[in-house]
């Protein structure tokens, strides 16, 4: 085990301090450094998952200040997993950007960097923290870093993306504090292991208005629909490598926020049934959208949408199966939207529409690029052998496992229609004429490996996605058993004060 | 290691490796696209044996590899068209781009064939069954013609019969905790009745569209004629077969047991004559070779269908022989439109004509194939046909009888049009610069006409094979003694043997050969289409005066009102309709963010709203 | 402090700040201006931190500070979570309205405009 869980949110925000200040001395740190600090938080992050998955939790109490009272933080199999490929995801978007477009000034590469930082540190604190007014700022510090890169490029509408994001981030951050303040005025306590064990001391209404507050608050993070008008926007217009971190970090962290209430908070099994149905509206809205877009990063946005729609129908099966499924369902989304984002974005690099049209031809100018957003495509959709199909599988065979005929139906028409967008763009690039006004960007050599990573773990995941299944087991265990998490993190207060 | 992974993992290593190294040089390239078919191919058949399983585990799914009889006999089709079409496709490729792409594809598609019959269990056919889509797909799509269209519509429909079997998959998996197929058909007897009928459904949907049954086939025509011939000859022959695989096992395995099943059954053979009659119809109205073999395929697997369908003992017996028959024929037909193509730049009837003397070989091995699709007796598909009239008739059958005998009448039309178009007729002067395909070429499609001539003689080489997948399929042994269910056979003394009855149409019409030509030799004048100023009107210069030309008007003018309805159309209709809804559900985000912020507070006022009724505990 | 002034200010503040969320909400939601929206946005966020405040707020309770002579007087103190929850949710909507502020001052230099119905370049 190396380093403890602090240290993944404490790094990062030290060194999103200290880039600037740095910078000052040697410009060229501020590059290096946040690379340098992911890499560090990886080792650490995947030691320690290794560690929770063969022996127990690990739940670290801040400032001395033990469970029900103090923040504490609770690396279990699931959070660890999470946080882990968040902090990959992070690294990858790092190594991709490393000298991406205009970050070869200095001014803007110091913004981009220090805010990525935050972005990763937010995240990864809004899973590992066990505290839920602390899981509040740390959404706050993910929204606020996600609205300032939205808005990174001024060229573009990008401003009017970011206040629309931030315009609804208002919202969800005061529906949050209404929920707060309902639980910590029926239960004083803000421990979500206390909360978890005192639930059944709360009055049914203010339970399920908290709940309710909760989903508003949480469902803008998590994309769900109606909450998502801000996410094509965002997507479309924040940097390539952003959208990205936007599909494989900071929706993540929003949904594990989510199903950590649903599941483990709240005891109400209708939420269950809501989670299903709020999924498959969101699935079936977002997926119908992108159809007609004719713009690459919209239309992958939608996708994005789509798959959280998804991954909510998933947890809601609620058995340790469907759990199983959704955490498969989020890696691989974690790993082949980046992806996609990531060719996608050198695939319209020199355009200023980004239109879909823009990319025909390019198969031969870009063999490589063209090569693994092919491969996303085909991954996505769920294609055998690529890792996509051994997650649609497992949630189809979860579903099928509950009697869930109607809605195994309604996922794959859905994914019918999936497989009609992507493959329009696939046929484009590879089966169309290049425009001549067309410039072709060749990627660098740092993004060409950051895209290489990430397509052939979709191929390792696809020809044994055994590898990962012990961990998303793992992981799903933690979540089902909501006492075991109770104990764990109380236990550690009582034996201090013992 | 086990044979089976060894040689999958070849073909999938062969088909990489021909990608990868094929860019170094296209010798190293063709050597290693061939090689990696023949190796694997020549391996499974010496040492792969019936009824050695191997299995696994994947993410807690059993999965298992091993081959059965049915399979076996299928898997003749795959290796052996499949070794003889990448020999002709070296030949017939050479000089194009992609090529690496080409070879890789081509490869990966035969070892997902080869994988959906190894197979034993739903997880790994389903498998192999996508990547063999998607492979077929990217070939669909290889030339770079009219992908949006024909591409999408081919994978849009296999994805949706791709999607119907996964639901049954997971299904069968809810219901027997296993995947094997073995499992599912032991215990299809105890499921409930709705899903007794809903399983077996999901999964003909699935085959169906594989095997291009109406009203499911739409995409077949595009699809065959846009892929490279030398693939098309696959896609035909064998790709479509898999589907005739997964019918014959739910059809048996499964609806067998369903009660009242033999509705389903009846239905899935009255498509089959639909299916037939129409693929036939519109063959014959094609001036186009490759939608006319197009069509065609449809029209075949139509027959085959019916066989099927029909579930008698005779009628499996000939639905099989027929799939074999026509994988040897269709196939071969596609190969000989390729070298046409490669050799004249068209595969348009009505352009080329007369190349009887300039391509001699490829018109013997055309003239074999279209006497075996005709159904003509000295070749194969004769017996296939009879056995299939028989089973109808001995079934009581008789207006599908009649179906299927028009069908296969108009079939005469299109084999006909097909071989006086290109081979016949006067010579034009701009194609007598045209030479005779290469050897590469030239002896894969002589082995495949050979081979529909050995099997007509001696069907009992195929029905073997079939007997031994049939009584594994739970069919009454017949000890070898198969042959005596048809009248075709007993007649002629209990043996599989034809040659007394073909060897005498054999000289008959050697000696009319023979006769004609010496008789005709002196007196023969080649002349072109636009020599006929005697008859005193002189031709314009681009006036296409082809035989080929309106070849069947009368006939189509009479079977207009039939074809008027295009299915095509109905389907198109549904697909932009849709996409007219889904335009108008994506303006929910109006690009106001104003709106946006008044859903999220729609949202939570209706939840508040609504909260006792939605999570009242 | 008499219950009856104790049940009539606790109920002022509860209601107070419904009324003022619901006063940053009209705002928010009907307001063409984006200097207005954010003002709405605000006006909401006071109206949440004026709801925790009073939640946390004991009868007769005094500053939650340990002082001498008062060691043992936890049971009067006003709960000091709240006014600790309230602290760095002000520190966020500072934030938030920051950048808020300064997207809109781009926003004005790329459409000449303050009226958000007309700042639609992304829709659908």
């Amino acid at each position: 085990m190396v380093g403890s869980p602090v240290l993944l949110i404490a790094i990062p925000l030290l060194a999103a301090f200290l880039i600037p200040l740095i910078g000052m001395i040697w410009k060229e740190s501020v590059r290096l450094i946040p690379g340098l600090v992911l890499a560090f938080m990886l080792v650490s992050s995947a030691s320690m998952l290794l560690y929770v998955t063969n022996n127990s939790t690990i739940i670290e109490t801040i400032a001395g200040w033990q469970a029900p009272w103090g923040i504490n933080l609770v690396f279990s199999p699931l959070t660890g997993f999470l946080a882990t490929l968040m902090i990959f995801l992070g690294f990858i978007v790092w190594l991709f950007s490393y000298r991406f477009k205009r970050n070869v000034d200095f001014e803007p590469a110091k913004k981009y960097f220090i805010f990525l930082m935050m972005l990763v540190a937010g995240a990864v604190g809004i899973v590992i923290t066990g505290d839920i007014f602390n899981q509040f700022v740390f959404i706050e510090i993910t929204s606020i870093s996600a609205y300032a890169l939205t808005a990174f490029y001024t060229g573009r509408n990008s401003a009017e993306a970011s206040f629309k994001y931030l315009l609804m981030g208002s919202l969800s951050s005061s529906a949050l504090l209404i929920a707060i303040a309902i639980i910590y005025s029926q239960l004083g306590t803000l421990n979500m292991a206390d909360i978890a064990d005192k639930m059944y001391l709360m009055p049914t209404g203010y339970k399920i208005t908290a709940l309710i507050f909760f989903f508003m608050g949480i469902g803008i993070e998590a994309e769900i629909f109606p909450l998502n008008g801000w996410a094509p926007d965002a997507y479309t217009e924040a940097p390539g490598p952003i959208g990205a971190a936007f599909a494989g970090i900071v929706v993540k962290a929003g949904v594990y926020a989510m199903i950590r209430l649903v599941f483990t908070l709240f005891d109400i099994p209708n939420s269950m049934q809501f989670l299903v149905v709020i999924g498959l509206v969101t699935l079936i809205v977002a997926e119908t959208s992108a159809i007609k877009q004719d713009k690459l990063k919209r239309m992958l946005a939608y996708s994005s949408i789509g798959q959280m729609g998804l991954v909510f129908v998933a947890f809601g099966i609620g058995t340790a199966e469907g759990v199983f499924a959704a955490l498969f369902l989020m890696l691989n989304h974690a790993i082949i939207k980046p992806l996609l984002f990531l060719s996608g974005s050198y695939l319209v690099f020199n355009s200023k529409e980004k239109k879909i049209s823009e990319v025909n031809g390019l198969g031969k100018h870009m063999p490589i690029t063209s090569l693994l957003f092919a491969l996303g495509a085909f991954a996505i959709v769920g294609l055998p052998p690529f890792s996509g199909f051994w997650s649609k599988l497992s949630v189809l065979t979860a579903a099928a496992n509950e009697g869930m005929i109607l809605i195994i139906a309604l996922v794959l028409i859905v994914s019918v229609v999936e497989i009609v967008y992507y493959f329009r763009v696939v046929n484009r690039i590879y089966f169309f004429e290049k425009s001549d006004n067309v410039v072709v960007q060749k990627p660098r050599i740092n993004a060409m490996i950051a895209m290489l990573i990430l397509g052939s773990i979709i191929l390792v995941i696809g020809f044994d996605p055994d590898i990962v299944s012990i961990y998303l087991h793992k992981a799903s265990h933690d979540l089902m058993n909501t006492r075991e998490y109770i104990d764990n993190v109380l236990s550690i207060g009582q034996s201090l004060t013992k | 290691m086990e044979m089976i992974y060894l040689i999958l993992v070849l073909f999938l290593g062969g088909a990489v490796l021909t990608w990868l190294l094929g860019k170094i040089s296209p010798i190293i390239r063709d050597i290693l696209f061939i090689s990696s078919v023949i190796i694997p191919t020549v391996l499974f058949f010496m040492n792969v044996e019936v009824g050695h399983d191997v299995s696994f585990q994947v993410l807690g799914y059993k999965l298992s590899w091993g081959i059965s009889y049915l399979a076996y006999l299928f898997s003749y089709i795959v290796l052996g068209l499949g070794s003889l079409a990448s020999v002709y496709a070296v030949a017939a490729m050479k000089g194009k781009k992609n090529l690496g792409f080409f070879y890789s594809n081509f490869i990966l598609s035969i070892m997902s064939m080869m994988g959906i019959l190894l197979s034993r269990d739903l997880i790994s056919f389903f498998i192999f069954w996508e990547i063999m889509t998607w492979s077929s797909y990217l070939m669909v799509v290889f030339r770079g013609k009219d992908v949006q269209k024909v591409g999408i519509k081919y994978f849009v429909f296999s994805a949706i019969g791709a999607y119907a079997m996964l639901m049954a998959i997971v299904i069968v998996n809810s219901l027997t905790n296993s995947l094997l197929i073995s499992d599912l058909v032991s215990s299809f007897g105890s499921f409930s009745l709705s899903m007794k009928w809903l399983i077996p459904l999901l999964l003909l949907i699935g085959f169906a569209v594989k095997s291009a049954m109406m009203p499911l086939h739409v995409w077949a025509p595009g699809a065959y004629s846009n892929s490279p011939m030398a693939f098309t000859s696959m896609f035909s022959g064998a790709l479509s077969k898999m589907g005739v695989y997964g019918m014959i096992i739910v059809m048996v395995s499964l609806v067998s047991y369903i009660p009242n099943g033999f509705w389903l059954k009846e239905t899935i053979a009255w498509l089959g004559g639909i299916t037939a009659v129409g693929g036939t119809l519109w063959a014959v109205a094609q001036d186009d070779a490759k939608k006319l073999l197009a069509y065609s395929s449809v029209a075949q697997l139509g027959y085959i269908i019916v066989g099927i369908g029909i579930g008698t003992p005779l009628a499996m017996l000939s639905a099989l022989f027929m799939a074999v028959m026509h994988a040897i024929f269709k196939g071969n037909l596609f190969l000989v439109v390729g070298a046409i193509e490669r050799q004249t730049g068209t595969s348009n009837l009505t352009e080329v004509s007369g190349l009887i003397r300039k391509m001699p070989w490829t018109f013997i091995s055309a003239l074999f194939s279209i006497i075996a699709l005709a159904g003509i007796p000295p070749l194969g598909g004769f017996v296939g046909k009879w056995m299939l009239y028989e089973s109808l008739i001995g079934s009581n059958h008789y207006l599908l009888v009649i179906v299927v005998f028009f069908s296969s009448t108009a079939a005469f039309l299109y084999s006909y049009k097909f071989l006086f178009g290109f081979f016949l007729g006067q010579e034009e002067k701009e194609w007598s610069h045209i030479k005779e395909a290469p050897a590469m070429m030239v002896v894969p499609m002589m082995i495949l006409a050979v081979a529909t001539f050995v099997l007509g003689t001696f069907p009992g080489l195929v029905l073997n094979p079939i007997d031994n997948g049939l009584q594994e399929l739970g069919f009454a042994s017949t000890q070898g003694r198969y042959w005596e269910m048809s009248a075709l056979f007993n007649e002629w003394g209990n043996q599989v043997m034809l040659q007394p009855l073909v060897y005498a149409i054999i000289a008959v019409f050697l000696f009319f050969a023979a006769f004609l030509t010496i008789k005709g030799f002196k007196h023969t004048r080649y002349v072109t289409t636009k020599d006929i100023s005697s008859s005193g009107e002189v031709p314009k210069e681009h006036e296409n005066l082809t035989f080929s030309q309106n070849f069947f008007q009368p006939f189509l003018r009479a079977v207009e009102p039939f074809m008027k309805r295009r299915i095509d159309t109905y389907y198109s209709g549904i697909g932009n309709g849709l996409e007219a809804i889904f335009d108008f559900t994506r303006r929910i985000y109006t690009g106001n963010g104003q709106t946006y912020a008044l859903y999220a507070v729609i949202f939570i006022v209706v939840l508040l709203m609504f909260k006792n009724a939605l999570f009242g505990l | 402090m008499n219950n009856e002034l104790y049940e009539i200010l606790r109920y002022g503040i509860l209601g107070g700040s419904i009324l003022l969320i619901l006063i940053g909400l009209y705002a928010a939601l009907t307001k063409r201006s984006l200097i207005k929206i954010i003002i709405g946005l605000s006006i909401v966020d006071g109206g949440i931190h004026l709801l925790l405040i009073g939640i946390g707020y004991v009868k007769n309770g005094t500053a939650p500070i340990f002082s001498p002579g008062f060691e043992n007087s936890t049971a009067n103190m006003v709960d000091p979570v709240p006014q600790a929850l309230v602290l760095t949710a002000i520190v966020i909507g500072f934030a938030v309205t920051a950048v808020a502020l300064s997207l809109v001052i781009r926003l004005y230099r790329h459409h000449n405009t303050l009226e958000i119905d007309e700042i639609k370049n992304l829709k659908w």
